[in-house]
């Protein structure tokens, strides 16, 4: 039996010796450390995007209420969605309820695919427009003649990245649902902190990427 | 207390009923589906009657056996399960209800709408950046505290995480204020204009 089994009922304090400081086991000490540093490499990425954009003299704004918007928020109910089937299969799990756990995560699972797809059309949206990572769509390029050519390259990786944590994670979480009656609880949980993190990660990238990139043509779109 | 199975409870002809009224309302489904892939543009009145009545269909077909179904203790969500060797000497504590949960997606999926809407509104670039970055830093603190479950967690965890991530958020800016000054700084910035690309874009 390993020491997470006891977290939470040690009887030495922490300073006898024994107690473990944090009261979760060193898998999820280990998951947060990791959601903490990627937390970073994602913030890197999103300050380096608004530097760009603010240091630029001009900034394409190409994003259509139809698709670009409807697809994007649809995309963000999703994952809020999907956040809240996780919390509930970890909820399942802590009852030992494991077949209502399965069921959740894999609720949590259609709803990563559906957020993949969505994005993947939107991608292909982009791509057959023309826009690639250092060069612009050709109509933008006329549109804003003055804005860099760096919008492919900010847009493509930072939702690209994010598609990969969302594409990890369906895995991951499909992984968990297979085994759930091998696991323990803390294994659930532990899928389920970095499925919010992804989740949480879009809060982010969704306004800055997509609602900072407004098309407010009359008309734009149709 | 567990579910009573279906085929006990009702007769066939009632079951065939079921069958139907399920049938119907997944076509109703499938034809609010198709229209909002065909439609071209989704948000017209009539678009939007079309769906409406479609999904009001749907849910009165599916109303028949759900409510009959509830009332003779048929519950075909209900999965209970005994307790395997892995987690048997486990100890879980889980704070929070399927209640709690649904008012924070609730009021996730509230601010969602409150951003797209803010997109909208013609209000200088710094103002709308500080409103939405503002709410979206209100949604993960609501993320991070209830689905994650940090604000059941120790006190000790949430201070080793937390000031460490804002900090090192707050280096990331020291070089910020630079790029409100970049555009200033180029020495002819009208010159500049017709060739800001790089060697990438030749082509163009």
């Amino acid at each position: 039996m390993s020491t997470e089994a006891h977290v939470g009922r040690l009887p030495a304090t922490e300073w006898d010796g024994g107690a473990l400081p944090y009261r979760v086991g060193h898998r999820k000490l280990g998951m947060w450390l990791f959601i903490v540093s990627d937390a970073m490499t994602f913030s890197a990425m999103l300050i380096a995007y608004s530097y760009a954009r603010v240091s630029s003299d001009a900034w394409p704004t190409p994003f259509p209420f139809y698709p670009s918007i409807i697809f994007s928020t649809t995309m963000t109910l999703f994952l809020l969605a999907s956040s809240f089937t996780m919390v509930m299969a970890v909820r399942a799990s802590a009852h030992n309820r494991l077949r209502a756990a399965r069921r959740w995560i894999g609720a949590t699972m259609l709803g990563g695919l559906i957020f993949l797809v969505l994005h993947l059309i939107e991608w292909e949206h982009l791509i057959h427009d023309g826009l690639r990572p250092f060069r612009l769509a050709g109509a933008w390029a006329e549109r804003w003649p003055q804005a860099p050519p760096l919008f492919g390259a900010s847009f493509f990786s930072i939702t690209g990245l994010h598609m990969f944590h969302v594409l990890t994670g369906v895995l991951y979480l499909g992984v968990i649902a297979l085994r759930i009656k091998k696991t323990r609880h803390e294994d659930v949980e532990i899928s389920g902190l970095y499925w919010h993190f992804v989740d949480l990660v879009w809060m982010f990238v969704f306004p800055l990427i997509y609602l900072m990139s407004v098309d407010f043509t009359p008309g734009a779109g149709h | 207390m567990a579910s009573a199975n279906i085929r006990d409870v009702f007769k066939k002809s009632d079951l065939l009923l079921m069958g139907v009224c399920m049938v119907l309302a997944a076509g109703f489904l499938v034809l609010a589906g198709l229209n909002a892939v065909e439609a071209g543009n989704f948000l017209t009145i009539d678009s939007l009657f079309f769906t409406a009545v479609c999904l009001l269909l749907a849910l009165t077909f599916v109303a028949v056996p759900a409510l009959s179904m509830r009332a003779r203790g048929v519950r075909p969500f209900y999965v209970d399960d005994e307790i395997p060797p892995a987690r048997a000497h486990e100890h879980v504590h889980f704070e929070g209800g399927t209640r709690l949960f649904l008012y924070v997606l609730l009021g996730l999926l509230v601010l969602t709408v409150i951003e797209v809407l803010l997109a909208y509104v013609h209000v200088p670039l710094h103002i709308m950046l500080t409103l939405l970055i503002g709410l979206s830093l209100v949604k993960a603190a609501m993320i991070v505290a209830y689905f994650m479950h940090l604000k059941f967690e120790r006190m000790s965890l949430v201070l080793t995480l937390i000031p460490t991530l804002v900090i090192c958020i707050c280096l990331l800016f020291i070089v910020f204020p630079d790029s409100f000054r970049a555009a200033s700084l180029r020495s002819t910035p009208t010159e500049a204009v017709p060739s800001p690309e790089g060697p990438n874009s030749q082509e163009r």
